[in-house]
């Protein structure tokens, strides 16, 4: 009797109250070490956790080297935002940037390089930065977030240069156009403002929700995802997912999607996006739904390419969640060398910070069928 | 050979013819005597030697003369008579010479016996001497060993050192003069002392004796007084019961009870004696308010004593009886098949059984509720049981959801985590169960109490983990170290849990009842409603479809207890299962939410509706009020409603419906959404009474 009985683990309050945790965690954001082989992923109580891929996903990855490698305290809040440079991995939360070298990282008890504040009007609370863009010719990284602002930052000195001002609600979401020197933000106030960064001036207005084909007024007017590629612009969030011509700011594509997106990218020829459900979603450019590619958690909210040829092994694009936000799916990218089809097939998910192996066995590894080398996104 | 050395003697003889002369002389002089004399006096004069000769002589002129004889016969001669005559005539002379040689030989032979008789007769008498001497020797030889050897009694005599002897004892005793060189002298004069220093002892001895013997009078006079006295108490003590009674101090009762205690079995005892330990120091602790007067741990025995008594008798022949009833058994199987269900049942009584006696501990807490606890020692199992009962000062009028909360058989589950109190902790019990075919102990635990962990404990009992091991002794110190921590426990489960049942009892009349300690805490206004509050089953618990993340992180264990709230406000209903874990409220109580407005709405599909989740379940610190925290359920059921509120107040206004918001907006807030996953501002800061993000 006693012997056979099914004995749960008795939980202390210690142990229910991270196990709480743990369930309420989201994981805003991540992102791939410039060697392409650990990725960075910030959660909601302002948490880096640092991640090795390729143990991960090597195929004989235990239990154990799923777990992270390093988790420290970044922030108070949140951390809503990371970009890395060639050294380091910046992060942003509420109202700071900091930085932090990728060589130290890897080691305990890693100190922030610098932090810095952009240069806010007083007010009750500190807005959020919730995107971080780096300008790769100028050598400066743009901040834009909840005071409805974008700020310019020269990584060289560490100022501030200028702000660029013009959105009527806070700021999602940002994108650089590579040719030209222009940004595009898109924020909650439903537009997606085109920037010259030579003449700090709103070039182009698109205010996405005025359009009856993409708008949906029950979702809201948020634009919550952005990305561009030359002349084309994706974007999406409250209303519906579309692919625009910025040249003629007209609609070209809206995709079948009737949940909110969160993330949009370009890769190759097709766009990804991820958002409410469990789903990461590849698009043609004309609208078809190429592939889904499911997830464990209910909800994502980035997407991340690992583009580094240098470690072929680890070429990732990962999705991390909300929804069920402990647990953001990552996606395992690399085509046919790495996920075969069959049961080596696993799918990996960070849950608490902590990357572990799921049960699923349904995990389809087939995402981009064509490449073996996964670069940066050229034209459409 | 006589005759060759007479032969050779013969020519000896012949040449000393002197000698026959001689003797012939001698002969005559003894003849002359014999006149007088005897022939035996002739013999000492006379030579034995000679009449040797003489024999011999004669002999030999015999021999010649016979030897004529027959020569002369052989010739025949004429002259030969006369000369046979002549002959004849010396031969007789010669006979007669020998008749008396022999006649001396004879007296001579005689003579000699005599003597040699008489040496041997001197011979004799000195060798009798001589033994008596030798006899006398030995004996005296023993004498001196036995001497020797004589143990005298002084010599057990454990006599004082040298040294103190001729330091104490006084000089006309030691004489050290005298004894100084002589150890005998010394031994006596020290034996002396040893007979003085006894004399005085002695003496000493009768004088405490006759002091002891007047002391003794002393006591039997003072114990007849004593004895008088007693009756006279025992009426005191009669008279004051009234008195003590009313001042709470029950002496009497407790000295009652310890008496009793000594039948109760270790584990109990061990019990027994610790709590009451725990309960006096506790009294003790308390010393600004009169001692004893509040008694928060009250301890006592119930049971028949006579039938523990009974249990300590010698058994009777139990193993012979138990082979006896085996041996029988498998003949009533043969015969009566039909009763081996009875008799197995009957075994697992015995089994079960547990000892007459039990300790009854009475808790009570702040608000003069009860917690009753009964603990009970199963005999065969080495287990401790315990019943568990709370009555309050007040009557409650229990709520229907609350059905749980104080009965017996929930209120102290897992006081420790996972002590849920349904197994049996001695592993070794496992085996006897397999034997008398009882299945799981789950089974008679309403009748036989819990077998908590802590309960073992506390009876001093210690369980190894997976080996069985049949020599458990009851501990003190083990006790004794859970003792406190325990105690606290229970009080604070009974307070907690009479703290919900009191909070049940509004919510099931959709109040919710917010203490003003607590009131900072919400804003003023709270348009949402509880509209239902009760009590489900864990399946239904499991089966709902918003519950899934628990039930998979293993928060959702049956001993948990489920409820499901609704609350409402306009159309929008929020239903909420609630997870309450029995160690509330150190563990929080787990929320799970679906909201039912423009469609279903989870944390699956909404993060705003995970967000108002985690501000009751991960902010839940916020929501504690004063300590100890008992509030905690109403408070996050408050704050649920506060959080409804906010959640329909911001939803954002679709412009494509006609008409006015189903919710205007009331609530102050900074801003309505902030950061990517566009939180609501879920917040509430308190004297400012705005709303803003986390």
């Amino acid at each position: 009797m006693e012997r056979a009985m099914p004995q749960a683990v008795p939980l202390g309050q210690m142990e229910v109250f991270q196990a709480l945790q743990r369930l309420h965690m989201i994981i805003f954001s991540q992102n791939v070490s410039p060697c392409g082989k650990f990725l960075a992923a910030g959660n909601n109580y302002g948490q880096i956790a640092i991640f090795s891929l390729s143990a991960a996903l090597s195929s004989e990855a235990k239990e154990e080297s799923k777990k992270p490698m390093v988790t420290f305290q970044a922030h108070d809040g949140p951390v809503y935002s990371m970009v890395s440079t060639d050294r380091h991995l910046l992060s942003a939360g509420d109202g700071e940037v900091k930085a932090w070298l990728w060589a130290e990282i890897l080691k305990k008890g890693c100190k922030e390089l610098w932090r810095r504040q952009p240069p806010y009007r007083t007010s009750l609370e500190v807005p959020e930065i919730n995107a971080l863009l780096l300008v790769p010719k100028e050598n400066s990284l743009i901040l834009a977030g909840g005071d409805c602002q974008l700020h310019t930052m020269d990584l060289e000195t560490g100022t501030f240069t200028r702000a660029l001002w013009g959105h009527t609600d806070y700021i999602h979401c940002l994108a650089l156009r590579e040719r030209s020197p222009e940004v595009l933000s898109g924020g909650e106030d439903g537009a997606v403002r085109l920037w010259d960064l030579r003449t700090a001036k709103e070039v182009q207005t698109i205010e996405v929700y005025k359009h009856e084909e993409c708008s949906r007024p029950h979702n809201g007017r948020w634009i919550g995802c952005l990305a561009t590629d030359s002349d084309w612009m994706v974007c999406g969030g409250g209303p519906a997912l579309t692919l625009w011509h910025l040249r003629s700011s007209t609609p070209t594509t809206i995709f079948p999607m009737r949940a909110p997106q969160k993330h949009v990218t370009f890769y190759q020829d097709l766009i990804l996006s991820a958002g409410q459900g469990r789903c990461v979603n590849q698009w043609q450019l004309s609208g078809e739904l190429k592939a889904q590619v499911p997830g464990s958690s209910p909800g994502l909210l980035s997407l991340s390419l690992n583009q580094q040829p240098a470690a072929p092994e680890c070429k990732v694009g990962s999705a991390r969640g909300s929804g069920d936000p402990g647990r953001p799916g990552c996606v395992d990218r690399s085509v046919t060398t790495l996920l075969p089809l069959g049961p080596d097939s696993r799918r990996q998910q960070l849950q608490g910070g902590c990357l572990y192996q799921s049960g699923l066995p349904s995990f389809l590894p087939v995402l981009l069928t064509s490449s073996n080398t996964p670069t940066s996104i050229s034209g459409v | 050979m006589s005759s060759e050395s007479s032969k050779k003697r013969k020519p000896k003889v012949i040449r000393s013819d002197g000698a026959p002369a001689e003797g012939k002389r001698n002969r005559s002089d003894t003849e002359q005597e014999g006149k007088y004399y005897s022939e035996e006096a002739e013999v000492d004069l006379r030579d034995p030697g000679r009449d040797y000769e003489l024999y011999k002589y004669t002999c030999q002129e015999l021999q010649r003369l016979m030897a004529e004889i027959q020569d002369l016969k052989s010739r025949g001669g004429k002259d030969a008579a006369v000369e046979i005559e002549d002959r004849r005539i010396q031969s007789c002379v010669h006979f007669m010479t020998l008749k008396k040689l022999n006649r001396l030989a004879h007296i001579r032979l005689k003579k000699g016996r005599d003597q040699t008789h008489e040496a041997k007769q001197k011979v004799d008498a000195y060798h009798l001497q001589l033994q008596n001497l030798l006899y006398e020797v030995m004996h005296l030889q023993k004498e001196i060993t036995k001497c020797l050897e004589f143990k005298s009694k002084h010599e057990e005599i454990d006599l004082v050192s040298l040294e103190e002897f001729y330091k104490e004892a006084p000089p006309d005793i030691s004489k050290a003069e005298v004894t100084m060189g002589d150890p005998h002298q010394q031994t006596l004069a020290r034996l002396d002392w040893e007979l003085e220093q006894r004399k005085r002892l002695a003496e000493k001895y009768r004088e405490c004796l006759s002091n002891k013997e007047k002391i003794l009078k002393e006591i039997e006079v003072k114990k007849e007084y004593l004895s008088s006295l007693q009756p006279r108490l025992n009426s005191i003590m009669q008279a004051s019961l009234p008195v003590q009674e009313y001042l709470f101090m029950p002496f009497d009762q407790a000295h009652k009870q310890y008496e009793t205690a000594r039948h109760l079995p270790p584990p109990l005892y061990v019990l027994f004696v610790q709590t009451t330990a725990y309960g006096q120091a506790c009294a003790h602790m308390k010393s600004s308010q009169p001692p004893r007067q509040d008694k928060t741990l009250s301890v006592a025995i119930e049971g028949s004593v006579d039938e523990a008594k009974a249990l300590f008798k010698p058994p009777e022949d139990s193993q012979d009886d138990e082979s006896d009833s085996d041996a029988e058994e498998e003949q009533t199987t043969k015969r009566r098949r039909p009763t081996l269900g009875v008799q197995l049942d009957d075994k697992r009584k015995e089994m079960l059984k547990r000892h007459p006696l039990s300790v009854m501990l009475d808790l009570k807490c702040k608000d003069d509720s009860v917690l009753h606890l009964t603990f009970y020692y199963l005999m065969n199992l080495n287990i401790m049981t315990v019943k568990a009962k709370v009555t309050t000062a007040t009557e409650l009028i229990t709520p229907i959801s609350a059905g749980d909360l104080l009965s017996p058989d929930s209120v102290l589950s897992c006081l420790y985590p996972g002590d849920h109190g349904k197994k049996t902790p001695n592993p070794a019990n496992q085996y006897q169960f397999d034997k008398v075919g009882i299945l799981t102990l789950r089974d008679y635990v309403l009748d036989l109490g819990h077998p908590y962990l802590w309960v073992q404990k506390l009876g001093g009992l210690h369980f190894p983990k997976e080996q069985p091991q049949h020599t458990v002794i009851a501990d003190h110190s083990l006790s004794a170290s859970h003792m406190e921590t325990t105690m606290k426990l229970l009080k604070t489960r009974v307070q907690s849990r009479l703290a919900l049942h009191k909070q049940f009892a509004s919510l099931e009349h959709g109040i919710v009842p917010v203490t003003s300690d607590c009131q900072y805490l919400f804003p003023a206004k709270v348009v949402s409603r509880l509209v239902k509050w009760v009590t489900i089953a864990h399946e239904d618990y499991t089966e709902l479809h918003f519950t899934k993340d628990i039930v998979e992180a293993g928060l959702a264990g049956d001993t948990n207890l489920y409820y499901m709230a609704l609350v409402e406000r306009g159309t929008a209903k929020l239903q909420a299962a609630v997870v309450l874990n029995p160690g509330y409220s150190s563990i929080p109580p787990i929320f799970q939410l679906c909201l039912n407005w423009k469609g279903e709405k989870t944390n699956n599909n909404d993060d705003n509706i995970r967000a108002m989740e985690s501000e009751v379940n991960v902010c839940y610190k916020e929501l504690c009020g004063p300590q100890p925290s008992h509030q905690l359920l109403t408070n996050q059921l408050q704050r649920l409603c506060v959080l409804l509120d906010v959640y329909l107040e911001t939803e954002s206004h679709d412009d494509s419906v006609e008409g006015p918001k189903e919710f205007p907006q009331e609530k102050m807030c900074l801003r309505l959404f902030r950061g990517p996953s566009r939180m609501k501002p879920f917040k509430y800061n308190h004297p400012q009474g705005f709303f803003s993000h986390r």
